[in-house]
């Protein structure tokens, strides 16, 4: 390896290896911690909620006229669902993970507690819950059809059973089985016993600090005239069900409109809009930074080629082979690209320390830098290949022409 | 030392066919001083190219030090080259980004010696061209002709067999070229073998032999009678067998 004299060489034209330097040092500066933060989107998109999302919809049903009762309505709406053909299962609900609203409560282990134990989202939803949410009963059992009270908004949340998710049943019990045990849902509120814990269901809201934190309440509760839904069906029958629940339940009662029908991929992919353009914008920025560079070192290397024929052709002539001339310009390019890459490391911390300062962003881990350097090296090698290659085929007779 | 016999080297594009070289052959013996010489596209250079495989050739056959150079694959000429032979140019070919030292520490990297074998060297063989106090100079602080001795010094660093000039003095005045001839003769007399292209016939007449090219063929020659009386005896390079010969279309 002639490093030396290649660095030496190189000191001597200090403006190219500047600027590829500098290029190279930026490139890994940014893409590292912009993969950081594609990464930090990815995995908080590819969080489980908790529930079967594949093969669920949602849907509300707002009632208009005069007599019309939204509690009976509910209950031959889900009667009705459940006999539909294609549908596995159905329950109302006031809300959904990934739908960004929702209810959100102190749940605590005294009543009149002054700071809560926890801060939990509550999901009102029948005896079915469990299996149109395609939730995984870990501990207890599910609702009884006895404890799925009627109500209305308004009225206080007072339920005598409850299911809460692990997570949350943890928290509140660190040290022993959180079911049979009571909870309090309310200042005033009679004490709720824990009858069941699921596996996991997400709040609504997917930047809640506490998303894994949920109670399911059993209680028939229409919001005024509005109802909403949540169908899971057969797996592979989602869109034609969801074609089939419009239709029959406009023809079951015509004094209310049926909309807002959603699968449960489409309010993921709206919840994640943000995040997904996010990684999208950055990956793009990598690509273009990587591209960049990649024509930056083909450029100066195809220059440097074309510049330096007759110093090839010279080499050749003083016994250099095809091979020598090859490694001449690849180590030519490890050298600037590691003296870019070695700024370029400090850059990518220094960048990391920043967005930690400014937008509270987590440290940037280490391995991220050598993983850039390898990837740029490669990036370097490849990218200089072609131009290396049309050196190593100078013949060497170049060396005697005539200028 | 170097022996082309019926040398034949044809430049073929898809419309015309140039032979630059015909029947050509030559035999310089080891310790020799040859000069070529002849006009512009005679194929003094592709003689020159051939004689330092940097260029292939089509027919007839070339030893150098005794090895047949004929289907010796690229690598292979390469270090040949490189062990066997010096180059020294009309343009002097010197890297600008590179010192005295590492310019001529070039051709011994190819060969792969030590550092400090390299060393030795590098500060033998410009000390003999008197440059050794400017190693850490570069080619541009320096005249032409001590540039050209920088050349010389690369092309003696490794010890070669042969020592091939192309124009040494072509790009120098009359008085750096003086200087470098006498050191060319100095070399000679220390046993290198030295076969220059020139077409000025001063210079040539300072060679032991000389060689004339036209046309792709040997010519005429003129040397020592010892160094002829071989030559002849070999029959290569005989007056009588060569005939100026056009350049095909």
């Amino acid at each position: 390896m002639e490093i030396r004299p290649i660095l030496s060489a190189l000191m001597r034209s200090k403006v190219s290896m500047i600027l590829i330097g500098l290029q190279v040092a930026l490139t890994l500066a940014i893409v590292c911690n912009a993969l950081f933060i594609i990464g930090q989107r990815m995995d908080r998109m590819n969080r489980p909620s908790g529930m079967n999302e594949a093969d669920t919809f949602t849907f509300g049903s707002n009632g208009f006229g005069q007599g019309y009762d939204a509690q009976a309505v509910l209950r031959s709406d889900l009667a009705l669902l459940r006999q539909l053909p294609g549908v596995a299962d159905a329950t109302n609900t006031n809300t959904t993970p990934l739908s960004q609203g929702g209810w959100n409560s102190p749940i605590n282990l005294q009543p009149r507690q002054k700071s809560a134990t926890a801060n939990t989202a509550f999901y009102m939803v029948d005896s079915h819950a469990l299996g149109a949410f395609g939730l995984r009963l870990v501990a207890g059992r599910n609702f009884k059809d006895e404890e799925v009270m009627p109500m209305d908004q308004g009225d206080r949340i007072q339920p005598s059973a409850v299911i809460v998710t692990k997570p949350l049943a943890e928290t509140l019990f660190p040290d022993s089985d959180a079911v049979g045990k009571q909870v309090y849902l309310g200042e005033d509120s009679p004490p709720s016993t824990i009858v069941g814990v699921v596996e996991r269901m997400q709040q609504p809201w997917i930047d809640s600090s506490t998303i894994e934190y949920s109670t399911l309440i059993p209680a028939f509760m229409p919001y005024g005239n509005y109802s909403r839904y949540l169908v899971r069906t057969e797996p592979g029958r989602r869109d034609e069900v969801m074609k089939a629940v419009e239709q029959k339940l406009a023809e079951a009662n015509s004094g209310r409109i049926i909309g807002r029908m959603r699968s449960m991929e489409q309010t993921r992919a709206d919840a994640y809009a943000g995040d997904r353009a996010m990684a999208i914008i950055l990956g793009t920025v990598i690509v273009a930074l990587l591209l960049v560079t990649a024509l930056g070192i083909v450029g100066m290397a195809s220059f440097w080629v074309a510049q330096r024929t007759r110093q090839i052709g010279t080499r050749r002539a003083l016994g250099a082979t095809k091979g020598d001339i090859l490694r001449y310009f690849q180590t030519e390019n490890f050298v600037i690209t590691t003296i870019g890459l070695l700024v370029g490391g400090v850059l990518a911390y220094a960048l990391s320390l920043w967005l930690m300062q400014a937008y509270q962003a987590p440290r940037l881990p280490w391995y991220y830098v050598p993983v850039g350097f390898a990837c740029l090296w490669l990036l370097g090698q490849l990218a200089v290949l072609g131009p290396a290659l049309r050196a190593s085929r100078v013949p060497p007779a170049v060396a005697t022409r005539s200028v | 030392m170097l022996k082309m016999t019926h040398l034949q080297k044809v430049y073929r594009t898809h419309l015309i066919e140039t032979h630059a070289l015909r029947d050509f052959s030559i035999h310089v013996r080891e310790g020799e001083f040859v000069a070529v010489t002849g006009p512009s596209g005679s194929g003094k250079t592709t003689f020159l190219n051939i004689a330092g495989l940097l260029e292939e050739f089509t027919g007839g056959e070339y030893q150098l030090d005794g090895v047949d150079v004929h289907g010796l694959n690229d690598d292979q000429r390469s270090r040949l080259r490189n062990e066997k032979l010096g180059f020294i140019f009309q343009g002097f070919n010197l890297i600008p980004d590179l010192n005295l030292f590492d310019n001529v520490d070039v051709p011994l990297r190819y060969r792969g010696y030590g550092a400090a074998e390299r060393k030795k060297r590098i500060e033998d063989a410009l000390g003999r061209v008197g440059l050794a106090s400017r190693m850490k100079h570069y080619p541009s602080e320096l005249s032409g002709g001590q540039q050209q001795r920088v050349a010389i010094a690369r092309a003696l660093a490794g010890s070669p067999r042969l020592l091939l000039a192309d124009e040494p003095t072509g790009n120098l005045d009359s008085l750096m070229a003086r200087g470098v001839m006498e050191l060319l003769e100095e070399i000679n007399r220390q046993g290198t073998t030295i076969v220059m292209v020139t077409h000025d016939p001063e210079l040539a007449a300072r060679a032991h032999r000389n060689v004339h090219v036209i046309d792709g063929q040997v010519t005429d020659f003129d040397s020592e009678p010892a160094l002829r009386a071989g030559s002849r005896e070999s029959g290569i390079g005989n007056r009588e067998s060569v005939q100026a010969a056009p350049v095909s279309p």
